[in-house]
């Protein structure tokens, strides 16, 4: 819970005919974080491992023929296969079967491409000729005329005016007989003899002839008459090649669903051969599982294959050499929710503690105290619950953010009734709940709140040094430990500080100032001289770098910059306070807003009351529900995280089977 | 949503001016040409703004290719970061003019198409477009033939253009009209866009987007008579028929034949050595291309000084940029082949002799 779950390394030696029966079990169990081992491959088996790449790349690309053809088909993907049936294909054997199949589609598909390019053009052929139907001529009559050059087309509108400029020189005549949005009908004509000038600015302004065939004879209104009847048949042969399509639809649907997944289960143990290390006769597998699922593996491994050699090595008798551990999250249910918080910040390296726990604990608390009211809490509550119960289908994508939302308002209705506000008001409150405020009013005892607030801020980063100690501890950074500004030495520090302003501002406190200014000073040494501090303990040589003037300089800076943070990050948590206040400022200046404007009598006073009441009280929710959220963010991220949590751990990714696959779908 | 004037420009304006700033200066320009190699090219490029998108690029497998992609996906963090910030009402022109590394996509993809490269050939050299990139590139270059790769762009402002050019290329097998039609396209869009601004916005913008229009449609006219042999009214139909101060009259002179010499200089009075160049056109023309670039750099500079707050700095400010990387091309590839600064110091717009631009 408070750390990333044990994970333990494993190393097998395989002989090379279990290669595959042993692949699958590592694919399928969904439990194996595959280590890149291909570089201890001997130069020679090298060469076949290469052979799996591109294996996986053959794979790939039948896996996407064959997606295109179901798309041609409309065919979904389908269920994925049962682990029995999760096996290598071989490439020879499904390559043509997946060819074959592609063919038939594509000619199918190619007709009735061809069929529906047809119909579009017969179309426009009518919409060209009707703006002349009424005209009683032959058409084809035009087609071989020996003194008069006649086009009739479509062109871009735009290009009406360049192409009259181009043929400024030459009499012509240009009707045009349609125009629809950018497209126009024309009819050029000129004298033959300047055909090729005619010719040439037509070509060049973009103008497509009409194209009839020779069949089409007769005039306008006859060849519309032919073309229509051209359109129906055409249309029919459309209708016999979708019905055609239906019917591959049928034929190949399982087939193709079948080899899709099965494509897919060979690609991905190609994939995972690719980065195995290959000996002479046998394979070398390196990766890690959760020490959890680790003797369930094996024994299964043990089942298929006798010569298998496993060697396991749990993550702690690696020390502190960590980093390349993958970091499995265990956070189920609301805490799966704020793991999504923290790891936006960064993923936990394998040593540190998880702060998820502590972020569930923390940010609801932080926010709900800058939020504290019964109602807001409330309808923060509802929208937790709305968000959450994937209800509205627009808001599906947010079910993660709803018990988020739902455990920020249940601590705001908590502080609600410490605070005694309900929806801003705390004449509401003890009209409804018959008591005023459990423990402080925010409006009415500022100074209270936000010294309250500063105390709860030392609380937080004091636990943020102590969980950075106990990192340092966990990782063996003994220097870490005793001398980072965050380690002992800077919790010395910070304790210091506190007391001597503890003991400046309260002249009745226990301990004399100067124990702590002793204190302080020998912590802020600490601090100073931490990296010469740290060079002695691991041996480091030499014990200052760069020269012990740019040292000394360095380590004021940092020193002073630890001071300050330390100052600043405590009064940071002032925030907290300052956001209960002006929460309930807010929501009074809602209620004045609401009695100047609608305080009269009569029904509409009241609506215009209760108006500025409920809007004003909805903008709270989510304009300054938005701010303290953002500013709790803050606090999580900046001020106490800072101070133990590092992050940049490696994710953890099994080989992902298809059976996570197959639970995902299902 | 931002207004104009003052208060819509103080943004941009702050960020622009600051940016200006990180141009590459003279001197910085002269240490990059003088670099051995294509390496140390790269090595001194790190200590300027293009520094952080160079960083991942390993020493033995450099490539100009792969050099050039990191460069220009600054111009396009330039882009995209100055389209956010401008007031609402100019966006749709500096995403329009931002458009033109799309068409040069789409025209490298068309290309591709033709001479079956594969889609790992054609990825490295698409302009990285960022979250403006709408086109389906690897679907396009999928579909196999150049008919298809347009049915796929049925949703973009391509298409229309594009489906009429196509027969032509049907017929034809040249790209020639398909890269027309989009050129004219383009061009006429961003012309239209700038003549909806407002007021200031408008005229500013006019004041460069104008000279660019001008720019290009002179050069095309001029092209296809010298390189292409086009007839007049072919001419006329590839060419626009507007201008800042190139006019319809100029354009069609061109194409009937007139001398070229004489429109270019009633355009740009000043421009020197025009005749000599257009003597022997074909190897005068990119010579003179330089020039009217070099030209347009410095009216782009001008719009610097004056009252700043409408969209003429940020316009200025990406075609500046622009051209400060069509000069580290021309340095990346002439440091890619081994060619000495003698070589190809000529084709840069930006003068190296720093006493030069001290004295100017």
């Amino acid at each position: 819970m408070f750390f990333p779950e044990a994970m333990t390394e494993l190393e097998l030696i395989i002989p090379e005919k279990d290669l595959l029966p042993v692949t699958k079990v590592l694919a399928g169990r969904g439990v194996f974080h595959q280590v890149d081992a291909s570089y201890l491959s001997s130069d020679e088996a090298s060469k076949s491992l290469g052979t799996w790449k591109e294996q996986a790349a053959a794979y790939s690309a039948l896996e996407r023929q064959i997606l295109f053809t179901m798309q041609a088909l409309a065919v979904d993907e389908g269920p994925p296969l049962s682990i029995d049936e999760e096996t290598m294909v071989e490439l020879g054997t499904v390559r043509p079967l997946v060819d074959q199949i592609e063919r038939d589609v594509k000619n199918s598909n190619d007709q009735l491409i061809e069929n529906q390019n047809k119909l579009e053009k017969l179309r426009s052929h009518i919409l060209q000729l009707e703006p002349i139907a009424e005209v009683d001529l032959d058409i084809s009559l035009l087609r071989n005329q020996q003194y008069i050059y006649s086009t009739l087309g479509t062109m871009p509108a735009v290009n009406l005016e360049r192409l009259e400029t181009s043929l400024a020189r030459i009499p012509y005549v240009l009707m045009t007989l349609r125009k629809e949005r950018e497209d126009a009908v024309v009819w050029l004509t000129g004298a033959r003899f300047n055909a090729d000038i005619l010719d040439r600015a037509a070509r060049s302004a973009y103008l497509n002839p009409l194209e009839l065939s020779d069949t089409h004879e007769g005039t306008p209104a006859e060849i519309i008459k032919s073309l229509r009847q051209e359109i129906e048949n055409t249309q029919k042969e459309i209708e016999n090649q979708k019905s055609a399509i239906v019917q591959l639809h049928d034929t190949y649907e399982k087939q193709l669903q079948t080899l899709l997944w099965q494509v897919r289960a060979s690609k991905l143990l190609a994939d995972a051969m690719a980065r195995f290390g290959k000996l002479n006769y046998t394979y070398l597998i390196v990766g890690w599982v959760p020490t959890s699922k680790l003797e369930a593996l094996t024994q299964q491994l043990k089942q298929i294959s006798g010569n298998i050699v496993i060697e396991a090595t749990p993550s702690l008798q690696r020390g502190s050499m960590t980093h390349n551990v993958p970091v499995a999250l265990e956070n189920t249910g609301m805490f799966g929710a704020f793991q999504t918080l923290v790891t936006t910040y960064a993923r936990p390296r394998y040593e540190e503690i998880d702060p998820t726990v502590l972020m569930t604990i923390t940010f609801p608390l932080l926010f709900g105290a800058m939020f504290g009211d019964v109602g807001h809490g409330l309808l923060l509550v509802l929208l937790g619950w709305l968000l959450s119960s994937k209800r509205v289908e627009a808001l599906k994508g947010m079910s993660a953010l709803g018990s988020i939302v739902l455990a920020c308002g249940a601590v705001a209705m908590i502080f609600g009734f410490l605070y005694g506000s309900l929806f801003g008001s705390e004449s509401f409150f003890h009209d409804l709940f018959g008591f005023g405020a459990l423990w402080i009013e925010p409006l009415h005892e500022i100074n209270q709140i936000l010294a309250v607030s500063i105390g709860a801020g030392v609380v937080i980063l004091s636990l943020g040094f102590l969980l950075n100690i106990y990192n340092a501890w966990r990782a063996r950074e003994w220097g870490r430990l005793l001398f980072d500004h965050h380690g002992v030495a800077g919790l010395l520090l910070y304790w210091s500080l506190l007391g001597i302003g503890a003991s400046a501002l309260l002249p009745a406190f226990p301990v004399p100032m100067l124990v702590f200014v002793i204190l302080a000073v020998v912590a802020a040494l600490m601090v100073m001289f931490s990296e010469v501090f740290k060079h002695l303990l691991e041996g480091h040589r030499p014990l200052v770098e760069d020269g012990i003037f740019t040292y000394l300089i360095q380590a004021g800076v940092e020193l002073f910059e630890t001071l300050i943070s330390s100052l600043s990050n405590s009064v940071s948590y002032v925030r907290v306070g300052a956001f209960a206040v002006a929460h309930g400022g807010l929501s009074s200046v809602i209620f004045i807003l609401a009695e100047l404007m609608g305080g009269g009598e009569g029904i509409f006073s009241v609506i215009i009351y209760w108006l500025i009441v409920v809007v004003g009280n909805l903008f709270i929710v989510g304009f300054e529900g938005l701010i303290v959220g953002i500013q709790t963010m803050r606090l999580e991220y900046y001020e106490f995280f800072s101070k133990f949590f590092e992050g940049g751990g490696m994710s953890y990714e099994p080989l992902t089977p298809l059976a996570t696959a197959r639970s995902e779908k299902s | 949503m931002l207004t104009g004037g003052a208060s819509g420009y103080a943004a941009i304006h702050s960020r622009v001016r600051v940016m200006y700033s990180t141009l590459l200066s003279p001197q910085k320009l002269a240490d990059l040409a003088n670099a051995p190699d294509l390496s140390g090219l790269v090595g001194l490029l790190k200590d300027t703004p293009y520094g952080p998108y160079l960083e991942g690029l390993e020493d033995k497998d450099l490539t100009s290719k792969q050099v050039m992609h990191q460069l220009q996906k600054r111009l396009a963090d330039v882009y995209i970061t100055l389209i956010h910030t401008a007031p609402a009402h100019t966006r749709s022109l500096l995403t329009e003019l931002f458009r033109h590394f799309e068409i040069d996509n789409l025209k490298a993809i068309l290309r591709a198409i033709v001479i079956n490269s594969s889609w790992e050939q054609v990825r490295e050299i698409l302009f990285p477009l960022g979250s403006l990139a709408k086109l389906p590139a690897e679907k396009m270059l999928e579909a196999g033939t150049i008919e298809a790769a347009v049915a796929q762009l049925i949703n973009t402002p391509y298409y229309d253009t594009l489906s009429h050019a196509v027969k032509r290329y049907t017929e034809e097998r040249s790209l020639f009209p398909l890269e027309v039609a989009l050129d004219l396209d383009y061009w006429r869009t961003l012309w239209i866009n700038a003549n909806r601004l407002p007021g200031q916005d408008r005229t500013q913008a006019l004041r460069i987007v104008g000279p660019l229009v001008d720019m290009n449609n002179l050069m095309w006219a001029m092209r296809y008579r010298v390189y292409h042999h086009l007839s007049e009214e072919e001419i006329i139909n590839y060419t626009l028929p507007f201008g800042y101060r190139v006019r319809d009259e100029d354009i069609r002179a061109i194409a009937a034949g007139a001398d070229m010499a004489r429109i270019v200089m009633r355009v740009y009075p000043g421009l020197m050595n025009v005749d000599n160049l257009l003597q022997d056109p074909e190897r005068g023309l990119p010579k003179l291309e330089l020039q009217l670039q070099r030209r347009l750099k410095q009216q782009l500079n001008a719009v610097f000084t004056g009252y700043p707050f409408h969209i003429g700095l940020p316009l200025a400010f990406v075609i500046l940029n622009e051209l400060e990387l069509q000069d580290l091309t021309v340095l990346i590839e002439a440091k890619a082949s081994g060619k000495s600064p003698a070589e190809f110091m000529h084709y840069l717009l930006m003068s190296t002799n720093v006493e030069e631009i001290a004295a100017s």
